[in-house]
């Protein structure tokens, strides 16, 4: 008996032992679980596009923010940024979503009305009454503020002095006109310089809505909701404008972006109506430094109408995605306060903020090489305060698209009552 | 080494069984560990074969669908009345140029709409009129594009889609891309009026597989030359690489599910696919040592195998040990009980199987103890009868010879010397037919001798002389009856056949704790053979001869006692009897051990 209890516990060692062994080799697998997707990531990204301005004015602030951070500016064509963010906030995932992304103040309640949860409010990062107060409207919803305004978007009448020159006509003579004026004065040019006025691409309707903000209404009404299109006597006037300018012959035309760039740094066309945002694209021509200068944009000949009008103007968001107060507050401690990064943005960029505390710095007073010794950025301020509000509404672009259609129907030979007409009609219909 | 020698023979049955044990387990376990890392590495490799070949084919028809929809892109373009009047008719006029851009740009938008997302569209006409849907992702311009290589090679084969890599830091931006190409050609005339430009990053090409890849497990896209134009290793990207070409060539031409090949200076697992259409190759390589290590860990398996042979070959060093040790212990006692004593019986310990050896071999050796005692206690009873029975056979013609010599003597009147003879022959008789068994004393011995000799003496007259030379502190050592007679008697009637008078010494003497009788004659000697047959005859006293003695001795005493005869011819014969010193007490001792004695009585001198 006491041996088979020596035999058995012998057993039972051995198993033990055996166990003991095998566990060993087994159990470093277990170690090492990974903490899952950690709440705060180690970069932050931000969406926008023209490398010459709004690129170039996140590097300036991403250097002049005195914390560390790992900023990631990619850049993207402003159509991939719409199409990317209406795909991720549609389909609710936040997946490959940047945490800053710069919107055109055009769009932007298109997309605070449609994905609210999706943005983050910064109202805790900034003071909005720092900011001009056409700003406000387009980048806030229910009384939040989601978006830090950037740039103005103010328009200019950038024009190459030399051409002008040559046909005859100097700053003055720009300064304060009408369209129809602008149009004599471009037949002229055309005819005397051989040059083209203007480059325009006939899938963008920008210099149409130049010409009716400068007269204070837009594709809808004041509401915001309803098409305003066949009883809008700025819009009218607008899409004369453009058939005559087409009729003068001195468009060049172009199919996107880099050919719109190449149009004036190749010496191709006399004018750039935009906003003054186009500054550091024409600046980028090194070769024709001297040879610019910016007037007023011309205005519709119509009462109300002013020389002063907006267009593209941007403005940043936060997602609502880990990183966000990150991002809000690398926002609200450049764009929203840093009165010195306001100047360095001006001298180094051109670009002109919205930010009104910084509007008295010096540089906002300098006078520009480039153009002539001009005080552009003094300019464009005044200008600003001209502009007229309007409210932009949510489908800014898709009622564009039919009219852009339209206008080539117009072009082609429709009257104007049915072109309008039928662009209500389709707007009307595709936006119920 | 002898001890070491000497351990080993000691323990042979464990060494040999420990040995084959430990190879065994040994063995065993090198084959199943080898055999499991080879079962599961073959495993692997056909499981890996498998999903990679469907993950091959995952990524085959994402190219393929691609590839369709630059086909079908093409085939629009190239159906596209209107691109086609757009891009060969010379315009003046501004209105027309925004009526055309704006048609343009219409079509290309239906048609883009069917292209893969990532992918671009670029129409260039041979007005050098360029139209860039996604500007951003290749912002070239007509006057570049127009001169580039691509276009040329497009121009060369106008009825193909080419699918041409452009690398970093060419016109791209440092983007490197694909882009597939194809002139578009008038009908009827072969006229080449435009070229269809699909370009897709190579970032965005390497989507269509960089889910499937992970370390160790890679995907490049190799063209018809040899060029890599996308790989998820990105330093590859725009390398040539004629020798992948050639392995993925040639799995494709063999139908081969892989290959193992070495290439970028690893040995990797090949499996390809063949994009005919996009002149392209899909090489999954799989880089045996990275992927296998992470799967199969060889040394985990190899230290469990090893652990459990430690283990084992513990335990059957410990179980064999205690084994074979109870078995050897046996083998040993028993080797031993023949060298000392078979009645000692062995431990019964150890083991079940050795304690019941043990039991055995001990029931065993009582059982032949016993018969053996049986057999031995009947031969020594058988052999005391025998020898009581010669003692107790007075020879009649001793008897009848002393009685003729008495009556003689008494004839002749030597009243006195008959007297004398009768004195004699009484108490040699008295103790001849006295117990066997008795030891008497030196002394009684030396006075029986006497007897027998006066009685020869006077029958035979003393030609022959009979001296005893006692040793004093012999005389009360006691010793068998009879072990001398004989060979006084022996003397008497046998060695003085040829001289006729001598000499019969008697010698008794302690010597190196023994006791020491002898019996030295002068007579004609003898060869030592002859004894024999001297010992076949009859005994002229009692049935006690020469060879009973030193039987009955060596019976009593043992091996070390016994008779030694001497004999040198002429010269005469000696005698030694040997003898233990045996006094009063261990007389009974002895006695009682062993048996037999038979007395005999002789008178001395004459």
């Amino acid at each position: 008996m006491k041996d088979f209890h020596y035999k058995k516990s012998w057993l039972i060692a051995l198993a033990l032992a055996v166990f003991l062994v095998l566990a060993a080799c087994s159990s470093d697998e277990e170690s090492g679980a990974s903490g899952d997707g950690g709440e705060e990531p180690d970069k932050i990204t931000a969406w926008a596009w023209d490398p010459n301005f709004n690129i170039a004015a996140l590097d300036i602030a991403k250097e002049s923010y005195d914390d560390d951070i790992d900023l990631e500016i990619i850049e993207n064509a402003q159509d991939d940024i719409v199409s990317k963010l209406n795909t991720g906030l549609s389909s609710g995932s936040m997946k490959g979503m940047p945490n800053i992304v710069l919107i055109e103040d055009q769009r932007a309640q298109s997309f605070l009305q449609s994905y609210p949860d999706a943005f983050y409010p910064i109202d805790d990062y900034i003071n909005p009454d720092d900011f001009a107060s056409y700003k406000l409207a387009p980048t806030s919803f229910d009384d939040q503020q989601y978006g830090l305004p950037f740039d103005t978007g103010v328009t200019g009448l950038f024009f190459r002095t030399d051409y002008l020159e040559e046909a005859g006509y100097s700053m003055e003579d720009l300064t304060d006109i009408t369209w129809e004026k602008y149009i004599e004065i471009g037949q002229d040019v055309k005819e005397k310089t051989g040059k083209d006025m203007i480059s325009l691409d006939p899938n963008d309707l920008g210099i149409i809505r130049i010409m009716i903000q400068s007269a204070g209404v837009w594709y809808v009404d004041e509401e915001g909701t309803n098409v305003n299109i066949t009883d809008n006597e700025p819009l009218r006037k607008a899409f004369e404008n453009y058939k005559a300018m087409m009729e003068a012959d001195f468009i060049k035309a172009n199919s996107d972006w880099s050919q719109y760039l190449a149009a004036f740094n190749g010496g191709d066309v006399a004018t750039v109506p935009s906003g003054n945002w186009i500054g550091a694209s024409i600046e980028a021509e090194e070769e024709q430094s001297g040879n610019w200068g910016v007037a007023p944009i011309p205005r519709l000949d119509m009462d109300g109408a002013v020389n002063a009008s907006n267009l593209g103007g941007s403005s940043f968001y936060v997602l609502d995605i880990p990183g966000k107060e990150q991002a809000a507050e690398f926002l609200g401690d450049t764009f929203g306060a840093d009165e010195e990064f306001y100047q360095e943005l001006v001298n180094e960029v051109g670009a002109l903020g919205t930010y009104t505390p910084a509007s008295d710095g010096e540089a906002y007073q300098k006078e520009n090489e480039f153009f002539g010794d001009q005080s552009l950025i003094s300019d464009f301020s005044t200008w600003v305060e001209d502009i007229p509000s309007v409210n932009y509404g949510m489908h800014t672009y898709a009622i564009e698209d039919i009219l852009a259609a339209e206008m080539q129907n117009y072009l082609k030979g429709k009257s104007l009552d049915d072109a309008l007409a039928d662009a209500q009609g389709q707007a009307e219909a595709q936006l119920k | 080494m002898w001890k070491i020698l000497r351990i080993i023979q000691n323990n042979n049955l464990f060494v040999k069984m420990f040995l084959v044990m430990v190879l065994s387990i040994i063995s065993v376990s090198v084959l199943i560990t080898f055999s499991t890392i080879r079962m599961s590495n073959n495993l692997f490799m056909e499981t890996f074969s498998i999903t990679n070949t469907k993950v091959l084919n995952q990524i085959k028809q994402q190219f393929e669908s691609f590839s369709y929809s630059v086909v079908y892109t093409s085939i629009n373009v190239q159906n596209n009345a209107t691109i086609k009047r757009m891009l060969t008719e010379e315009y003046v006029s501004s209105l027309e140029a925004s009526s055309s851009f704006y048609t343009i740009q219409q079509q290309m938008d239906t048609l883009y709409n069917d292209s893969p997302n990532e992918a671009n569209m670029i129409i260039l006409g041979e007005n050098e009129r360029l139209f860039n849907m996604k500007y951003l992702n290749w912002p070239v311009s007509a006057e570049t594009l127009s001169t580039h290589r691509i276009t040329e090679r497009a121009r060369a084969n106008p009825d193909e889609i080419l699918y041409q890599f452009v690398s970093d830091g060419d016109i791209t931006n440092d983007t490197p891309m694909v882009v597939a190409t194809k002139a578009l050609k008038e009908r009827s005339s072969s006229h080449i009026y435009g070229y269809l430009y699909i370009p897709i990053r190579e970032l965005d090409l390497r989507g269509f597989f960089e889910d499937y890849t992970s370390e160790g497990n890679s995907v490049h896209i190799v063209n018809g030359s040899g060029k890599i134009i996308s790989s998820n290793n990105q330093e590859l990207i725009g390398q040539d690489s004629p020798e992948l070409l050639a392995y993925a060539k040639e799995t494709e031409e063999n139908s081969l599910e892989y290959q193992e090949v070495n290439i970028f200076n690893k040995n990797q697992l090949l499996l390809s696919s063949a994009l005919p259409a996009l002149d392209l190759y899909i090489v999954n390589l799989v880089d045996q040592e990275a992927v296998i290590h992470n799967l199969v860990n060889t040394k985990e398996v190899a230290l469990i195998s090893t652990g459990i042979v430690l283990i084992a070959v513990v335990v059957v060093f410990i179980i064999s040990r205690r084994m074979t040790n109870s078995i050897t212990r046996i083998v040993r006692q028993i080797s031993n009980i023949s060298k000392y004593d078979f009645s000692k019986p062995i431990d019964e310990r150890g083991g079940y199987e050795a304690r019941k050896i043990a039991h055995a071999f001990n029931y065993m050796l009582n059982e032949l103890q016993e018969h053996v005692d049986v057999l031995l206690r009947s031969q020594r009873k058988q052999r005391k009868s025998e020898l009581e029975a010669l003692q107790h056979q007075i020879n009649p013609h001793f008897l009848y010879n002393t009685l003729t010599s008495i009556k003689f003597l008494v004839k002749e009147g030597k009243k006195e010397e008959a007297f004398e003879t009768m004195d004699a022959l009484i108490p040699l008789l008295q103790n001849a037919l006295g117990n066997v068994d008795e030891t008497i004393t030196v002394e009684q011995e030396i006075t029986n001798i006497n007897h027998y000799v006066l009685i020869n003496q006077m029958r035979y007259g003393d030609r022959i002389k009979v001296n005893s030379l006692i040793s004093p502190d012999c005389l009360h050592y006691h010793l068998p009856k009879l072990v001398i007679q004989p060979f006084i008697e022996n003397a008497f009637f046998h060695a003085f056949t040829e001289k006729k008078q001598g000499f019969i010494q008697i010698l008794i003497a302690r010597r190196n704790e023994q006791l020491v009788c002898e019996v030295i004659d002068t007579g004609d000697g003898m060869q030592i053979e002859n004894m024999k047959s001297h010992q076949g005859k009859r005994q002229l006293f009692s049935g006690i001869g020469v060879r009973n003695v030193h039987e009955r001795i060596q019976l009593l005493f043992g091996e070390e006692y016994g008779v030694e005869i001497s004999s040198e011819l002429k010269k005469g014969t000696k005698v030694k009897i040997t003898l233990p010193l045996l006094d009063e007490k261990s007389k009974y001792s002895n006695k009682s051990k062993n048996n037999t004695k038979d007395r005999f009585i002789d008178g001395g001198n004459f």
